[in-house]
């Protein structure tokens, strides 16, 4: 289950989406391969949750 | 019954003997020997040629087949959440949370095996229609790209394993590929209970669907625990469908306090279940590494320690520091890293003598990650300590 998805900007760039997996706070990569990706998208895709914008950019 | 005695045996056109006996009972071949069917060498055979075989020395395209490997629970018994992993490259998948406990256990093996992996029913369901309770390796699409599977030359492959459970009767289990989209569930039989079982099933290779061979999933291997009507289908062919198990199989979580062990998970090129391929421990753990790594190296993943950990000090007031760590084995894909605390094992958080828990950010790729932590000023000189885990899987 994935929840509390919002982007993390690392150096300037946006490089991940930090999420709560199971309730394990993860750093998921914007990488269409990784499956916590795929499946956060596909969760975006199908309306079931909302990626919040870069909090705290650094 | 007649014996034929002759030394020679020659066929009229050939020049040389074909078959030449000696008194000692051996036996010498002209020319080339063709077996149609199965040989079986009882003594040692020396080979000063090549040997060609019909798939690689590398036969199992199962990785930690023989549950040695647990980077995560190191041992210790779990209740998983769907998706969660067991042992290496096993993971767990459930309709219904807090049915079961899963635990890597070293007792109750069979010959050969150090580990199985035990599943138990804490809480007994009775499956519905839509209910699936599964144990799953999926297999990354480069270790099946010679199976041909989607094609006219598909080849077949033969799944062996082990398995132990405390009830009997025709459990399920099945191959799918990645879009779930083809399916061959079968049955197999657990005949006496509380006794290990050698299984094979000979699976003809698939002419149909899509099949990837590249860095995605290739097929996944599942074991049904207990699995509703709309997961399973008829036994022992190739369906269009998404079939977990083969209709009619046992449902483990369906009695309280049923358990089920397997081991020894072989998948190979061919119709011959040959014996487990036994991997050297490091090559294995490697193999794992590709999909999961931590810096926990052998505590249950989440445990406060600093035994292994990450740290860095920071020697000037900044407002951000940075550690590069190098993975150990290069992995599937850019991974999921979490950190935790080696305070109280808390994830996404670093650990401060003086500041307690702080935030943290990752940047990573194939090889390796970037770890940051901000707001340092005025804290020069402080130790910041983690765990992690990085995690590649299909």
């Amino acid at each position: 289950m994935y929840t509390n998805a919002h982007y993390i900007v690392f150096n300037g760039v946006t490089t991940s989406i930090r999420c709560d997996i199971n309730g394990v706070t993860s750093f998921v990569p914007l990488d269409p391969a990784n499956t916590d990706y795929a499946n956060l998208m596909q969760l975006v895709a199908e309306g079931k949750l909302t990626i919040a914008p870069v909090e705290g950019a650094n | 019954m007649s014996t034929l005695k002759s030394i020679n045996v020659i066929h009229p056109s050939s020049a040389t003997n074909n078959i030449v006996n000696d008194a000692s009972g051996n036996v010498a071949i002209g020319n080339n020997l063709t077996v149609a069917g199965t040989s079986t060498i009882s003594g040692n055979e020396t080979v000063t040629g090549t040997v060609v075989m019909g798939s690689s020395f590398k036969r199992n395209r199962i990785i930690n087949g023989n549950m040695l490997i647990d980077q995560r629970n190191a041992g210790v018994e779990i209740t998983p959440v769907s998706g969660q992993f067991l042992t290496d490259r096993w993971a767990y998948y459930s309709s219904q949370a807090s049915k079961m406990t899963a635990q890597q256990v070293t007792d109750l093996n069979p010959i050969s095996f150090r580990n199985s992996l035990l599943m138990i029913t804490t809480s007994a369901v009775t499956v519905g229609a839509s209910d699936f309770f599964t144990v799953t390796q999926n297999i990354e699409g480069y270790n099946i790209s010679d199976l041909r599977w989607g094609k006219s030359n598909a080849q077949p492959v033969t799944l062996s394993f082990w398995v132990f459970s405390s009830l009997t009767g025709t459990f399920g289990a099945s191959i799918r590929n990645s879009g779930n989209s083809r399916s061959y569930p079968f049955l197999y039989t657990i005949v006496s209970p509380s006794t290990w079982t050698y299984i094979t099933v000979n699976i003809p290779g698939d002419t149909s669907g899509t099949w990837l061979t590249n860095s995605s999933t290739g097929l996944s291997v599942t074991f049904g625990l207990g699995v509703g009507s709309t997961f399973s289908g008829p036994a022992g062919v190739w369906a269009s469908a998404n079939y977990n198990v083969a209709t009619g199989a046992v449902s483990v979580v369906g009695t309280a306090g049923a358990t089920f062990y397997i081991t020894g998970v072989q998948l190979e090129v061919g119709t011959v279940a040959t014996p487990y391929e036994m991997q050297i421990y490091s090559d294995q753990l490697a193999q794992c590494q590709r999909y999961f790594q931590t810096s926990y190296f052998g505590s249950p993943v989440g445990t406060a320690t600093t035994t292994n950990s990450a740290f860095y000090t920071v020697w000037a007031n900044t407002y951000y520091a940075y550690l590069n760590v190098n993975f150990l084995v290069s992995m599937r894909t850019t991974p999921t890293n979490v950190s935790y605390s080696t305070n109280n094992g808390a994830s996404g958080v670093q650990y401060n003598f003086s500041l307690g828990n702080q935030a943290t950010a990752f940047s990573s790729n194939n090889y390796g990650f970037t770890n940051q932590i901000t707001n340092l000023a005025a804290y020069a000189g402080n130790n910041y300590y983690f765990h992690w885990t990085a995690s590649a899987e299909l």
